[in-house]
């Protein structure tokens, strides 16, 4: 490496003991000046942040709470109608007397809406959803209506409220229909009760029946998703059915 | 290597201990800004004074470790270790000064305890960075940069001495200026820990400011339970198997013996968009598929949650290249039974039931959340200052 030129006074001599003092001085002091400097520093770093520590943060960084899902079709209006039927149809009842679902008067009351626009409500639901068709007059879920079922009710994602929505054809009485349409809301009730093992599943499952006097699906809707889509469909087998689906809206 | 009267090994000491002076310092600083309990960047970079930056994993680990700093029962963070070394450069910066001023005057005494002191800051380094390849399994930068300003010192402290050693004409020095010089090295290494300690802000105010949670117990489905030897402290965890955050956190557990005190509830809870609806985006592509391997471990859920954090890497990677190099790593450790388990329909619902309860309990987004019994600790208590505020609020978990 490289040889120092060093012009120093020779050890021992005068201006050598000199030299020697004066570099252990400013050894010394730059020590002093060092050692205080980092003391400071660090004084004034844990000053600082006990001053943030105590103002409120300005830009606080947003983070997101976990949530029930919420998706674009969760309009004011759609959670109004859905928020009624919870109050109404029992969902949100709890203790005795609270009511298990809800008969077609009464959706006609609380939903204060035509037909036409409750349906509307339910488009954005079209596949998320699924349409368990009935035979003519009956209740008993097939096995393609059981295996849609399923798939829907396992598909829960984000969704806390499972609806169905049980209809019955024009053939027949108003008061047959609203009869036939409750027993396929139990139906579909019971068989999602023993699928789901789930004590919780009163609070989770939303029953509408509509009869035959309210909301009736035209022949659009067979193309939705449906238990039966080999066989012929139009406004008489597509209103022998259930609507069922989760919706993700926070209510 | 150096003729005799040469002031380069000197040069090299004084330069070293300017830069091991940054580096502390950096260190010091990105430690103690974390006392405001913020998110703060980090410098982790060899370059000196280098800017702090948002991606410094390494370093951050290196921070949260249990091995950053002393004390931590008793300070929240604990004292950094890199005070220490902020004073030691000082003392080795002024003392370089001194022998690079005094040239041949300086005795050959002064030079053995210049040498003798100089390796210290090595040994200290040697022994850390073995502990960041053995237990943290990576080296921060900062932390680098210290090591290699130590390794120069050293050179330069011993350097000097070797060339002065069979120099007979430098004057001599008592051994009482020795002792005054260790006694000056043990004040100056002291001081900036002892004002760091003195200055701390009480931090006890806001540890039981995180809230609580508000539905304790999942309807419907049970959490996976990680029962400790030494079981007597209930908690509540959240955790994604693929989060390095949480297994820094479990690490920390486990390493600092805590876990075994600890009865815990986990529930998993994956930032992966296939199966959690909270993100637009998945943070931790697999994460679904490893936290129903975690929930199909039934008696070996624990095992298998190490293994995803032992493997963490490895399975990122696999979740990144797609469902089934994952189904294929997870086959492989734990057999056809498990990857079974995995794919069946009950473990989605075990898995949305479980995202559902994080969802009723409003938690942030975020991984690790933690509860001791009811109470939430806030996240900058879970990591920086796990050890203080398991010392506050559950002093029998350390003992």
């Amino acid at each position: 490496m490289t040889q120092a030129m060093d012009p120093t006074p020779p050890p021992g001599s005068g201006a050598g003991v000199g030299a020697a003092a004066k570099a252990a001085l400013v050894g010394l002091a730059a020590g002093v000046v060092l050692t205080a400097g980092a003391a400071l520093m660090v004084r004034s770093w844990t000053a600082s942040a006990a001053e943030r520590l105590v103002e409120p943060e300005k830009e606080k960084p947003k983070v997101a709470i976990a949530d029930q899902a919420e998706v674009a079709y969760c309009t004011p209006q759609f959670k109004q109608v859905l928020e009624r039927v919870l109050h109404s149809c029992g969902l949100s009842g709890e203790g005795e007397g609270a009511r298990r679902g809800c008969k077609p008067a009464d959706v006609k009351t609380f939903a204060s809406i035509s037909d036409d626009d409750f349906n509307a409500l339910f488009t954005p639901l079209k596949d998320r959803g699924g349409v368990i068709m009935f035979d003519e007059g009956r209740d008993e879920l097939d096995d393609k209506a059981k295996k849609l079922l399923e798939e829907r009710w396992y598909d829960r994602k984000g969704a806390r409220y499972f609806f169905v929505v049980a209809r019955a054809s024009k053939t027949g009485s108003q008061s047959k229909n609203n009869a036939l349409s409750h027993r396929r809301a139990n139906s579909v009730m019971l068989f999602l009760t023993q699928l789901a093992n789930d004590p919780e599943i009163e609070k989770k499952v939303g029953l509408l029946w509509l009869g035959n006097e309210f909301a009736q699906l035209s022949k659009e809707y067979c193309g939705w998703p449906n238990s039966r889509p080999d066989e012929k469909c139009d406004e008489e087998p597509i209103n022998r059915s259930a609507f069922v689906s989760w919706v993700d809206c926070r209510l | 290597m150096f003729s005799r009267g040469s002031k380069a090994p000197a040069a090299i000491a004084l330069i070293a201990s300017f830069l091991g002076l940054i580096f502390a310092s950096n260190s010091t600083l990105d430690y103690a800004a974390h006392l405001d309990r913020r998110l703060h960047d980090v410098h982790c970079s060899f370059i000196p004074g280098a800017p702090a930056v948002a991606e410094a994993e390494a370093c951050r680990a290196a921070m949260y470790s249990p091995y950053s700093a002393l004390l931590k029962d008793q300070y929240w963070g604990g004292v950094p270790i890199s005070l220490f070394g902020l004073g030691a450069f000082c003392f080795f910066a002024a003392f370089s000064l001194y022998v690079l001023m005094s040239g041949e005057r300086t005795s050959r005494r002064t030079l053995g305890f210049f040498a003798l002191t100089g390796v210290t800051p090595l040994l200290v380094s040697l022994l850390m960075l073995t502990i960041s390849l053995t237990q943290l399994g990576q080296v921060c930068k900062t932390c680098a940069g210290i090591y290699i300003s130590s390794a120069l010192l050293a050179f330069g402290s011993v350097s000097a001495w070797l060339a002065a050693r069979s120099d007979g004409s430098r004057p001599t020095s008592s051994l009482a200026l020795v002792a005054a010089w260790l006694a000056a090295l043990a004040v100056t290494t002291l001081v900036p820990a002892i004002v760091y300690a003195a200055s701390v802000p009480d931090q006890r105010p806001y540890i039981t400011q995180c809230g609580e949670i508000k539905v304790a117990k999942i309807k419907g489905d049970s959490p996976v339970k990680i029962h400790g030897v030494r079981a007597i402290q209930p908690a509540i965890l959240f955790e994604d198997p693929l989060c390095p955050t949480c297994k820094a956190f479990h690490d920390r557990l486990v390493t600092e013996n805590i876990i075994e005190k600890l009865d815990i509830e986990l529930y998993l809870f994956p930032l992966d968009s296939e199966c959690n609806w909270m993100l637009d985006h998945p943070l931790h592509p697999g994460a679904c598929i490893v936290a129903k391997a975690v929930l199909c471990g039934e008696g070996n859920s624990r095992q298998v949650l190490e293994w995803a954090y032992a493997e963490q890497e490895y399975l990122t990677r696999a979740g990144k290249a797609g469902d089934n190099v994952l189904r294929a790593a997870i086959k492989q450790r734990w057999g056809e039974g498990l990857l079974r388990c995995v794919d069946d329909r009950k473990t989605d619902v075990r898995l949305n039931n479980h995202l559902h309860f994080a969802s009723e309990n409003n938690i942030p987004v975020s991984t690790p959340q933690v509860y001791l019994g009811k109470r939430r600790l806030c996240d900058e208590d879970t990591d920086l200052g796990l050890r203080f505020t398991l010392g506050q609020l559950a002093p029998e978990v350390l003992k």
